[in-house]
């Protein structure tokens, strides 16, 4: 398990100091290198087998510039999956049959791949997903956390634990991999979340077959290929890049043990109840790890102080266009605090700074797609806007004006469905408990935050309010792995904790061994 | 130069008044030295002093206090009684009576007034006593374009309200002129991160444009009224957009008579040095006439740039041993006396031995006293003003104006300078003896 050990080894890959010119400059070279590469090849890893983008490729494009086109990929198929499953089976067999300390060390090296490399891969999640620098960069820096995190915490977790032993009797109980890990990604984390759920299950043991979001199979495929380099057996990671239909294929499959999904609640459910089929000849239940939206709100107490909450609220809506599973959709106002906080909200609101992902200045860039805009918008015509960004948007690109909506009525469903996209929304509450209420009737249950300077309110709402992460008197972004393990209750997800000491347990199953060590009357032992 | 530099510095230690001159600051002092103590009780002063403003009643200040004061452990006898009278309504009324004028007493300590007017009496005081200020506006964070205008407004109110009064003060030549020409009677200190909303490390040239708008105007105010505006220096995610503003707003061609301008280098900063060298070779290349006074600070963020470097797992930007900074203060001192006329040199320390320092670097490099001025922060740094004073030394104190709300930030901070053990200010309370505050860093 996590022992103080594992723990104390583990440090958080430092995000790039961009507040330094030259750094600045690193990035913008590194984005004009990749530009001369565009667009990349994607191939399908299917086993050992590298299947080029043909004719039925598909293409991943550039949101702020769509003429771009950033990777060529692969267009997997139903059979394809069924293929990389049964490679996965063979590869299991090797891969978990290798001591946790090797296989931890492969994914170690992976880690250090990605590390000299992140200048580059912050750049390609930069066009292939509009990802402004520092996300960009952050999200770098989780993927190689979850790998250096998980790689600990599966040395740690191969130890055992320990159980009462009593004379004569020998116990022992460990962890065993349970097979093939379906791995199906969202491309908000282009980078890192595929690689927190691969890293996973690969360092427990379990061979992957990852199945990335049709958006971002560019970040998807530089993540395989550092795996594949840094020692992971071909025929234990494939790669599918595609549609919902092969996501669809590998839940189906009966060969399949885990899936890990991150993504939109309609799909995860989806998924939850498919997977609980268990067709004549499948030996095993399937286990589903899924993390799925939110409707995230902020609490603010009357005796907040508004110039903490004005930025730390504005940066948990806007950043990245609120396209965070994390992001701030609601702000709950203590009505004492709630004019001079809308006032100034819809201050900061009308200043941010929408444009080009690869502009430093840039805070909102375009969402992923079309349709995303058009959703975006609808949304936000849905009430009277108390501030929208003034700037004039690009041209170009799926950009969406910021937009601060207030004093909605109760049913809109601005309030309670999930916006994925600049629109927050603020309510007014008679106090913290009301807001609580309002949380509590909420279906889910992700992230939150509270801001108050009453020590007993704190406590209060901590122990009330049921969601996954609550973030007191800061933003409600940026989890940190190891620091903030991350993942939803309630609707939000089924309570695993992504980069925390729980979240390998959903990738094994446990073992106890009893054994009589008695002989003839004596205990031989 | 050590000698030179150890009976420079028991001059001035022996010009320092007596403690009885302040009969109410004894009253924070007890609360100080209780507060720095005892880490829990400090934690507790401060979250109750930052809370202040926010609270809406006396029974809510009462409240919030109890609430810190519970996390302590150890509570002192004061403390218990006052946990005591927080469990009754008349209990928390007095309570939050008594809190509030406690934390009114020590704002007034450090905030010289409510607004620029209500600052004019003791700043005329002071001024007649032979220290002349630079008023600060202390403000709420900047978040919107509404909140920089206001601030801007504010500043040129303060320019107007002291250039009106300050003729009728009387004559005080130590403060009105060094051996380079005449000196501002009126100085005003400004901070970028209050004129725009758009000021981000990751992006310095946004903020740098939108404050350079709002600077511009209170720049040429400054000329016309002939006084000067002294552009303050943040924390580290500000230093490029503030040292960039300077030097592109100053080098304006209609700038360039005036008006009397200055800048910031934080010596705790590993990178000041080259910040200054900057900053000279900036002044070596402008055509202005006036010299660019340079306040020599210690730095004031240093919690602030330490955590926020452990957190993202960057090297601090500071300087982690106080030794180190004190070093640091005494050669950026020599570099920036030996530089003079470039620089008007501005040492602000409330640290005897690098104030005696700076007067004897000055005088081994045959400056007279009255080309080097000693700045220090009103309620912590006002005995060494008065003693350097004495001295004939040109001195100038630091005065925060604004109400509790916009103080409040300002207030915290230099609560926690003055409880930090290592503080000079907290050795020279204890009664450390002078042959170690003196010493050699």
């Amino acid at each position: 398990m996590s022992t103080p050990a594992a723990l104390a080894a583990f440090r958080n890959e430092p995000i790039l100091e961009l507040r330094r010119a030259p750094v600045r400059e690193s990035l913008a070279e590194a984005l004009r290198e990749l530009d001369a590469r565009l667009p990349l090849e994607v191939p399908a890893w299917v086993g050992g087998d590298r299947l080029r983008p043909g004719e039925g490729g598909f293409a991943s494009t550039d949101p702020g510039a769509p003429g771009r086109v950033v990777a060529d990929a692969a267009r997997a198929t139903e059979a394809d999956a069924a293929a990389a499953v049964e490679a996965a089976e063979r590869g299991f067999r090797d891969w978990s049959a290798r001591p946790a300390a090797e296989r931890a060390e492969v994914l170690r090296r992976a880690a250090q791949i990605l590390r000299e490399r992140r200048l580059e891969l912050a750049a390609l999640q930069l066009r292939e997903c509009a990802k402004p620098w520092p996300e960009a960069d952050g999200d770098v820096c989780e993927a190689i956390d979850f790998l250096e995190y998980y790689a600990a915490e599966a040395v740690a977790l191969d130890e055992g634990r320990a159980l009462v032993q009593v004379p004569g009797e020998r116990n022992s109980m460990r962890y065993a991999p349970r097979g093939v890990a379906a791995v199906i990604a969202p491309w908000n984390f282009p980078l890192a979340i595929p690689c927190g759920m691969a890293a996973a299950a690969l360092a427990a043991g379990n061979a992957a077959v990852l199945k990335p979001a049709e958006q971002s199979p560019g970040s998807a495929g530089a993540l395989v290929e550092a795996l594949h380099e840094a020692g992971v057996p071909r025929d234990a990671l494939s790669l599918l890049p595609g549609y919902g239909e092969v996501g669809a294929a590998l839940v189906r499959d009966p060969r399949v043990h885990v899936i890990a999904f991150t993504g939109s609640s309609a799909v995860g459910l989806e998924i939850v109840r498919a997977s609980a089929e268990t067709p004549d000849g499948q030996g095993h239940v399937k286990r589903v790890v899924a993390e799925m939206g939110g409707k995230n709100c902020v609490i603010v107490d009357g005796d907040a102080d508004l110039d903490e909450v004005v930025p730390e609220v504005v940066h948990s809506a806007f950043g990245y266009a609120g396209q965070k599973c994390s992001a701030a959709a609601r702000v709950l106002v203590h009505e004492a605090a709630a004019d001079t906080l809308l006032e100034r909200l819809a201050g900061a609101v009308s200043v941010l700074d929408v444009g080009q992902a690869d502009r430093f200045a840039t805070e909102v860039p375009p969402v992923i797609e079309r349709e995303a805009q058009e959703r975006v918008e609808r949304y936000a015509a849905m009430g009277e806007p108390l501030a929208r960004s003034e700037r004039p948007l690009p041209g170009e690109g799926w950009f969406c004006a910021p937009t601060l909506l207030a004093d909605l009525p109760d049913d809109s469903p601005v309030l309670s469905d999930e916006i994925f996209g600049p629109v927050l929304a603020v309510t007014r509450v008679r106090d913290v408990d009301e807001a609580c209420d309002v949380i509590d009737a909420l279906p889910f249950a992700l992230t939150g935050g509270l801001f108050s300077r009453t020590p007993a309110t704190v406590e209060r709402a901590a122990a009330r309010l049921p969601l996954g992460n609550l973030y007191v008197n800061r933003g409600i972004t940026g989890a940190m792995v190891g620091r903030q393990p991350f993942g939803g209750n309630r609707r939000s997800g089924i309570g695993s904790k992504a980069g925390g000491p729980d979240y390998l347990l959903q990738f094994v199953e446990p073992r106890v061994v009893t054994e009589n060590t008695m002989r003839h009357g004596i205990p031989v032992e | 130069m050590e000698s030179q530099l150890q009976e420079v510095g028991r001059t001035i230690h022996a010009a320092l008044p007596g403690k009885s001159r302040h009969p109410l600051r004894v009253i924070d002092q007890r609360a100080m030295e209780l507060a720095s103590q005892d880490a829990e009780l400090r934690a507790a002063l401060f979250r109750f002093v930052d809370v202040t403003p926010a609270c809406r009643s006396l029974d809510d200040l009462a409240r919030h206090l109890a609430g810190y004061l519970e996390e302590v452990d150890e509570r002192p006898p004061p403390i218990e009684a006052a946990m005591r009278m927080s469990g009754t309504r008349p209990g928390r009324a007095a309570l939050g009576a008594a809190a509030a004028a406690g934390v009114r007493h020590m704002a007034h300590r450090f905030i010289v007034g409510e607004s620029p007017r209500a600052a004019l009496r003791p700043i005329r005081h002071l001024w007649e006593h032979g220290a002349a200020v630079s008023l600060d506006l202390l403000g709420e964070a900047t978040v919107t374009e509404a909140e920089a205008d206001r601030y801007a407004a504010r500043c040129m109110d303060a320019l107007e309200t002291l250039s009106e009064a300050a003729p009728s003060w009387p004559a005080r030549p130590v403060l009105e002129a060094d051996s380079l020409g005449p000196l501002p009677r009126v100085n005003v200190s400004v901070k970028v991160s209050a004129l725009t909303p758009l000021l981000r490390p990751e992006a310095p040239e946004v903020g740098r444009e939108d404050a350079a708008r709002r600077m511009l105007p209170l720049l040429r105010r400054a000329k016309e009224l002939g006084a000067h505006l002294h552009i303050d220096m943040e924390s580290v995610d500000t230093v490029e957009a503030t040292l960039g503003l300077v030097f592109e707003l100053l080098d304006e061609p209609e700038l360039r008579a005036g008006p009397s301008a200055g800048i910031v280098i934080q010596a705790y900063l590993r990178e000041s040095p080259d910040q200054l060298e900057q900053v000279l070779d900036w002044a070596a290349r402008t055509e202005r006439e006036q010299p660019l006074v340079v306040r020599l600070v210690k730095g004031a963020y240093w919690d602030h740039e330490v955590v926020d470097a452990r957190q993202h797992g960057w090297t601090p930007p500071v300087f982690e041993d106080k030794r180190d900074s004190d070093r640091n203060f005494e050669a950026l001192t020599r570099r920036l006396v030996e530089s003079w006329p470039l620089a008007r040199p501005a040492i602000a320390s409330h640290n005897l031995r690098s104030v005696a320092h700076a007067v004897t670097v000055a005088r081994e490099q045959g400056r007279e006293d009255r080309d080097i001025e000693f700045q220090v922060l009103r309620g912590l740094g006002d005995d060494l003003a008065a003693a350097l004073a004495d001295l004939d030394h040109r001195v100038r104190i630091y005065c925060p104006v604004g109400d509790l709300v916009a103080g409040m930030a300002y207030l915290v901070r230099r609560l926690l300078e003055n409880t930090a053990n290592e503080s000079f200010l907290g050795e020279q309370q204890r009664g450390t003896p002078i042959e170690e505050l003196l010493a050699a860093p």
